[in-house]
């Protein structure tokens, strides 16, 4: 079918360019008005379906008034007749329209109908509205100017069209070019020729694999005269992993794929990645489309299911969960919602959620459609409030996988509602499939007996997956060619409804999505299909562009090729390939990306909700990084990662400030660049061919001469800079920084100094204050004064608290501002829960959540005041630790023996004037410290990182507690920066961002 | 609390998308920023909204755009009391609270118990209330030096919200539906009015220090609208936003060269691909991110302020000088142009926010004091720079607190989502008056009600749009802050 023919395509795109024409026939018209008994099909029945059937319909019809059949219409409403027989212009129905109160307001404007449709009602109505008899009206009877009825295109039979023969030239060998250069010669236009094979493999290693190709790569197929060179490196690509992961990250969009469930706790969902494995194998496996569908809606439900086949549910458990929703009840239609908007968006690229509250207004979706395709889930955990809204592992059978399957009773009706209210219930609704396809419409059977499902998802599974279903084929085909193109045939891929933009070639979208279906639905023999066309292989410049682009800006006929910047995941891990460091390791748990300490204070939880993988893990492809939906990385958000809440067909290209600051500063990209750097300055080359190197990974190609003198003069001038720069640090770090300015040390307490209470205990009464602010620490209990033990850590005095009463108070306020640095040196001696070191907790005097305070909590995690109640994990507790916690000058941080645990903001505001104590949280009874504290410094500032490292290697000494050996980031020479600064400006440029 | 989904005036689907798009248009033409930035995928929106017509690929979608309805207020400052204050002991005074003090709540009033505390018994405020201004607005200790403005607040006593719990009523007050994945307000003002400065972002939100909303980011989000509406997270000392500077070697003019260089090899690349307009688009926004990276830090550089106006905000002076800063700042950025400023106070959980479970004195007895002096100071200074009336401002949290405690003799009370009040200031909204009611305890809202959606609706009908016409079509629907309810409140509008 060619829409320029069917006259729906001339109803809506017609329009404007008929508007005049139109008026002057409805000017004809509204003269020669008059109706007989054959003119209500052709004139009464459209205009009623049009204006008053969407409310005067259906069990509850608006007013109690019907007007689909005759028996409606004469009945009447709430107000009465609405025909009145004595008078027949003087019908109620008729008044109401005249006066314009019908069709309601809609937005406080009036609708009244235009007067050659009054006319015609009344010319009706005069002559008796005659309605015949059997005749039933039925709102998605067919399409009009306002709503797509069931003959709308999308929802037609799919049969393959003929391949048109072109006028002009010689006829295409390649089906593809044939639709597209018949258009193409009706406007008059030559397609773009050819583009070079530079750009060719540049743009299918992206397309196919998301990666580009090497230099040499690039040099083998520009040289490689094999005629078949073009469909090796196809095949060649389509059998690397790397192509499931590109294609498997496009589905994860319209899967609404994130590692978290959002809200308050945003809990992860644990093994989601189980399901983005499967995606990426599907695709590298070609498993058939229909097996594709059958698993991911009902892999539980299928005959030999497998592990496989259930983790393939997890599609249905990606939604984002709230688990403290206002209302459970409320909330598990929302999340009916979510499951069949993202089905019926994904699969079949209707908007059927629309229809949850209404008919849908523009689609032949019935509201009753709406709870069909919806009672395919009401068995499933929808009104789940525990296990991350899914169900237990027992009754999906396989520990460890986040699947989907049937929970409930099948006799757990589940009823239209009307406005979408839950207290508002209408009729059961008897699982089905849509009825938008009549031929294809079916009732779901109930489970056969022994089933542990109601086997709807399957059955819409199989509804769906039909070959005679004429959108699903056409779906998919549609999304494959945009990935290809840039733009899709139908440029609104998740909307084949009224709304939707129409296809450009509507036969060469039958013919593909036939050829598709009819050949096993493997989506490799497609992107083959594709990618060996002319028309895929245009270049993206055409030499008359200016003329062409007046008449299709927007390309609708596919004359070149179009330009595309790459996305956020294929951006990043062509830096981390620039560098070569991009780790091609495929599948298992996501990683963490570090995300700088400014970028996680959107978070409620600051220090415990992020903790980022290891560097070396941070290299993989950008596919494996965890999606948390409260805080998404801010390097791929700024490059248009789409939003997981709702399936994305077609993510936004923006070009905005913020991505230009993005790969201007970001630390990422300049890790990147000066790995690059180091890893050319190591080979010893020339000045010029080290420049030939950066131009040679980053953009793939040898630079012109040109370019390399542009480049020499940079390194140059940085180098001057960077020069300068270093001498002016160095200067600056021979400033005596190292050691630390005593006056701030404001309380001192080692345990050699200890006063026994008498001569033969070993108890501990008190120690005098080092620091000379006398701040004494004590206790005169003798049962809970700690005791001393000479041989302690490293063979220093140290004191041993039991864990059970010990403590120690401290004379005065220990520090009179925020700021501060405490360092200790402690071991945990298996102590469980709250334990502290040193606090001014007071609940009594009000000073709970606002205390000060160091201790640990569960096995190993430190407590650095309230504020941070996770500050990270210590590890090897039982041994001598150093543990320090910073706050101060815009930051907080806790360190382990010199390494960093936790940074973040600083403290909220603490209160410290209330009392000081060592081993226990304050002034109750409890969190006494099970183990050794030896020493412990306060400074009344936050101390620079060379200060606490100063302090620290002093400690450790002392205690013989082998410091965390600091990676000691290698400092970089100005050469080396300098020659990062040119790898930094390639990565930045338009040649490096975008796909010709 | 179920609010209505079918209101017979309206229908929500598919209306007004045209409408909009046709009033949007004219306002992308003739712009100096035109080709700057290009959002391809709103565009297709747009070429598919007027079916045939082609129109230039390339527009910025943050330039201003003529309002839709006669605009009160250029921009709004949203003051999000995070954690919910309690309504009762601030600007809701129920003296018969005194004789019920020690009762229960009458059974006929019903409520979901939020988190499953212990219900306790009808207390009376914490702390006395007393008239403010002419008007005599009463106001409670809480807020003294807000209580000088009296007669500048338009209090709305009578709100409502669809959900008890933090995560999901904040993104409620921030999206309008209890559920993650809406635009935020902020992204539909600026969505639908633009941006008045094209090297600041249009919606900026301050965080406490203490740290981020519950539920996060989703409450600043744009949603299913391009990234380029989303609220930028700005932060109230040195560097406001992401990414602004690059490591310390590479100082402003290293970077110059590092641009020079990039401009030459792009502009060698364009001549090869002329008629690019997304590649010269990304060439000037190099330049613009250059120049975004002086003025951001500018726009919070508070020492070109007098003493006097740190002083009046309480800058460097505890417990002000967050907040004091933040408002200042606020202040700034709307001279600057910026639409849409939301500033947190509260962030984190509990005691950490207004979430006054263990001590309605406990808590807003630090709380209040941190924002009392700034927002009085804004108020003052706004109307002293002749800016108030261009500004509106808006104050509250997402519920309101219950008029009982959690057990007895405990301190504290429970959320409250039934009945609230914030305040509006600014903006050509009266000042001095209270509108609405809750019932005579103070729990329910009853005259006047004001559901959340009224509340956005008002605030973008004064900011000069229209809630019903300021529609993003989205997946087959023209989705809207209120989707289907809203009414504007004009019985305050001056």
């Amino acid at each position: 079918m060619d829409h320029k023919e069917s006259p729906i395509y001339s109803l809506l795109f017609g329009t404007l360019r008929l508007r005049a024409v139109l008026g002057v026939w409805i000017l004809a018209f509204s003269f020669s008005v008059s109706v007989h008994s054959q003119d209500f099909e052709s004139k009464v029945a459209p205009l009623l379906v049009k204006r008053c059937v969407e409310c005067h319909q259906g069990k509850d019809p608006s007013g109690g008034l019907s007007l689909v059949d005759q028996e409606g219409l004469w009945a009447g409403g709430k107000s009465g007749k609405v025909i009145n027989k004595n008078d027949l212009v003087k019908s109620y129905l008729l008044e109401r329209i005249e006066t314009g109160e019908m069709p309601p307001k809609k937005q406080g404007q009036s609708q009244k109908l235009p007067q050659k449709e009054i006319e015609l009602i009344k010319e009706w109505i005069s002559q008796g509205a005659p309605f015949p008899k059997d005749r039933t009206l039925d709102y998605f009877e067919r399409t009009n100017e306002l709503r797509a009825g069931r003959d709308w295109w999308s929802l037609q039979t799919l049969s393959k069209p003929k391949i048109p023969k072109v006028e002009k030239g010689t006829q295409p060998s390649h089906p593809i070019d044939a639709f597209i250069r018949s258009k193409l010669d009706k406007e008059g236009y030559e397609p773009a020729p050819k583009a070079d094979r530079r750009t060719l493999i540049r743009r299918v290693y992206y397309d196919l694999i998301g990666l580009p190709p090497s230099e040499k790569e690039i040099l083998a197929f520009e040289q490689n005269r094999n005629p078949r060179a073009w469909e090796n490196v196809i095949d060649f690509l389509l059998a690397k992993p790397q192509y499931g992961e590109r294609w498997a990250r496009y589905w994860l969009d319209l899967a609404r794929y994130a590692d978290t469930s959002g809200y308050e706790r945003d809990q992860e969902k644990p093994f989601a990645w189980k399901y983005r494995d499967w995606v990426v194998r599907a695709f590298n496996q070609d498993m058939p489309y229909e097996r594709f569908i059958l698993e991911q809606l009902a892999g539980d439900e299928i005959p030999n299911r497998t592990q496989d086949s259930v983790t393939a549910t997890g599609f249905l458990r990606l939604g984002t969960w709230n688990d403290e929703p206002n209302d459970l009840r409320d909330y598990q239609y929302e999340r009916l919602e979510d499951l069949v908007h993202t089905t019926s968006t994904a699969f079949i690229g209707l908007t059927v959620k629309c229809a949850r509250c209404h008919s849908h207004k523009f689609d032949a979706i019935t509201q009753e459609d709406y709870y069909r395709m919806g009672s395919a889930f009401w068995t499933g955990p929808v009104s789940s409030g525990g296990n991350l809204g899914g169900p237990t592992a027992d009754q999906l059978g396989f520990k460890d996988v986040l699947g989907w399957t049937d929970v409930r009773s099948i006799s757990t009706p589940l009823h239209i509602l009307k406005d979408g209210e839950r207290h508002k219930p209408l009729n059961k609704v008897v699982p089905a499939s849509l009825s938008s396809i009549p031929t294809l419409e079916r009732k779901f059977d109930p489970p056969p007996k022994g089933a542990k499902t109601s086997q709807r998802r399957l059955q819409l599974a199989q509804w769906i997956s039909d070959s005679k279903n004429p959108l699903t084929w056409r779906v998919i085909v549609n999304r494959v060619w945009q990935h290809h193109f840039g733009k899709a045939i139908v440029r609104t891929p998740n909307n084949f409804g009224f709304l939707a933009d129409p296809p450009t070639h509507p036969q060469l979208l039958d013919w593909l999505a036939s050829e598709f279906r009819n050949s096993g639905g493997r989506l490799k023999a497609l992107h083959k299909l594709i990618l060996t066309s002319e028309t895929w292989q245009q270049s993206s410049l055409h030499p008359q562009a200016q003329r062409i682009e007046l008449k299709d800006s927007s390309n609708r006929l596919w004359w070149r090729a179009e330009r595309r910047r790459l996305d956020a995941e294929a951006l990043r891990d062509s830096l981390l390939l620039s560098s070569q460091e991009l780790d091609l390791k495929m599948g298992g748990p996501s990683f963490k990306p570090t995300i700088s300490k400014e970028a996680l204070e959107g978070l409620s939880r600051k220090s415990s909700a992020w903790n980022a993988s290891k560097p070396e893990d941070q290299k993989r492809r950008s596919l494996y990084i965890f999606l948390k939906r409260g805080l998404l990385p801010p390097m791929l958000t700024a490059f248009d990662l789409s939003d997981p809440t709702l399936s994305c067909g077609e993510r936004d290209v923006t070009t905005v400030p913020t991505q230009a600051l993005a790969l201007l500063n970001n630390q990422f990209v300049h890790v990147r660049s000066q790995s690059l750097a180091q890893l050319i300055e190591a080979k010893k080359l020339t000045p010029e061919d080290q420049i030939r190197s950066v131009w040679s990974n980053v953009l793939k190609r040898q630079p012109s001469q040109e370019e390399i003198e542009l480049a020499r003069n940079h390194i140059n001038v940085q180098l001057k800079t960077f020069s300068d720069f270093q001498e002016w640090k160095k200067s600056e770090s021979q400033k005596p920084d190292a050691t630390v300015d005593p006056k701030s040390l404001t309380f001192h307490f080692r345990a050699d100094r200890a006063i026994l209470n008498d001569k033969k205990s070993k108890r501990v009464k008190s120690l005098p204050d080092l620091s000379g602010h006398s701040h004494r620490s004590h206790q005169s209990i003798a049962a809970r004064q700690p005791l001393l033990k000479k041989d302690g850590f490293g063979g220093q005095a140290t004191l041993m608290f039991d864990g059970k009463d010990d403590f120690l108070k401290i004379d005065g306020q220990l520090l009179d501002r925020q700021e501060c640095t405490i360092l200790t040196v402690v071991n945990d001696d298996q102590g469980r829960g709250h334990r502290e070191i040193l606090s001014n907790w007071n609940g009594k005097a009000g000073n709970s959540g606002t205390s000060l305070f160091l201790g640990l909590t569960n096995e190993s995690t430190v407590r650095w005041s309230d504020h941070y109640s996770d500050a990270g994990q210590i590890s090897n507790r039982s041994q001598p630790f150093i543990l320090t916690s910073v706050n101060g000058g815009g930051k907080a941080a806790v360190y382990q023996n010199s390494s960093v645990l936790m940074s973040g903001a600083m403290l909220s505001q603490r209160r410290l004037d209330t009392d000081w104590v060592i081993g226990t949280q304050g002034n109750i009874d409890g969190e006494y410290w099970k183990g050794g504290i030896a020493e412990i410094r306060v400074y009344n500032r936050a101390l620079t990182d060379a200060e606490r490292s100063f302090v620290e290697a002093e400690l450790a000494e002392r205690y013989k507690i082998s410091l965390t050996p600091l990676k000691k980031q290698k400092k970089l020479s100005p050469e080396t920066l300098a020659l990062a600064s040119l790898c930094h400006v390639l990565m930045n440029s338009n040649e490096f961002i975008y796909i010709d | 609390m179920n609010k209505k989904r079918s209101h017979s005036a309206y229908f929500p689907c598919g209306q007004s998308r045209r409408e909009f798009v046709w009033q949007m248009g004219s306002g992308f033409a003739g712009l100096a920023l035109t080709d700057l930035l290009t959002q391809d995928n709103f565009f297709n929106q747009l070429a598919h909204a007027e079916t045939k017509k082609e129109t230039n690929s390339s527009f910025n979608p943050l330039a201003p755009k003529p309002p839709q309805v006669k605009p009160r207020a250029k921009a709004c400052i949203f003051l999000m009391m995070n954690g919910a204050p309690s309504q009762v002991d601030t600007f809701d005074y129920k003296p018969i609270l005194k004789k019920y003090a020690g009762k229960s709540l009458p059974k006929d009033k019903k409520y979901i118990n939020s988190g499953g505390r212990r219900v306790g018994y009808l207390t009376p405020e914490w702390r006395k209330f007393k008239r403010g201004g002419k008007s005599g607005l009463l106001v409670s200790d809480y807020f003294p030096h807000v209580r000088q403005h009296a007669d500048k607040l338009c209090v709305l006593n009578s709100c409502h919200t669809d959900s008890h719990a933090h995560g999901s009523a904040l993104v409620a007050m921030n999206t309008g539906k209890t559920f993650i994945g809406r635009p935020s307000l902020g992204s539909w003002a600026v969505y639908g009015l633009g941006n008045e400065n094209d090297s600041l972002p249009g919606y900026v939100v301050i965080l406490d220090k203490r740290g981020g909303p519950i539920s996060g980011q989703p409450n600043w989000a744009s949603g299913f609208m391009p990234a380029t509406y989303s609220g930028t997270l700005f932060r109230p000392v040195g560097d406001p936003i992401l990414d602004l500077k690059g490591p310390q070697h590479l100082s402003r003019q290293a970077q110059r060269s590092q641009l020079d260089l990039l401009a030459q090899l792009n502009q060698k690349h364009l001549d090869q691909r002329p008629g690019a307009h997304q590649l010269a688009a990304r060439i000037k926004s190099y330049e613009l991110a250059y120049r975004m990276q002086a003025a951001t830090p500018e726009a919070v550089d508070l020492s070109q302020e007098s003493e006097h106006t740190l002083e009046m905000y309480g800058i460097g002076k505890k417990p002000t000088d967050e907040y004091g800063r933040n408002c200042l700042i606020a202040r700034r950025l709307v001279e600057r142009g910026v639409r849409f400023i939301q500033l947190y106070s509260g962030g984190g959980h509990l005691e950490e926010t207004w979430d006054a479970h263990a001590g309605i004195e406990s808590n807003h007895g630090q709380h209040a004091p941190e924002v009392d002096q700034p927002i009085a100071a804004l108020l003052t200074d706004l109307q002293q720079r002749g800016m108030l009336d261009d500004t509106l401002i808006v104050w509250g949290g997402e519920f309101g607190r219950m008029p009982f405690s959690e057990g007895k003799n405990a301190p504290g009370r429970n959320h409250n989502p039934y009945g609230f009040s914030m305040w509006l200031a600014g903006g050509g909204v009266q000042g001095g008056i209270n509108y609405g009611k809750t019932d005579e305890l103070g729990f329910e809202a009853v005259e006047n009600k004001i559901h959340l959606h009224d509340l956005h609706a008002t605030i973008l009908h004064i900011m000069g749009l229209d809630h019903e016409r300021l529609t993003y079509f989205h997946q087959g629907r023209d989705e809207s802050l209120t989707d289907v309810g809203g009414r504007v409140i004009k019985d305050i509008l001056a």
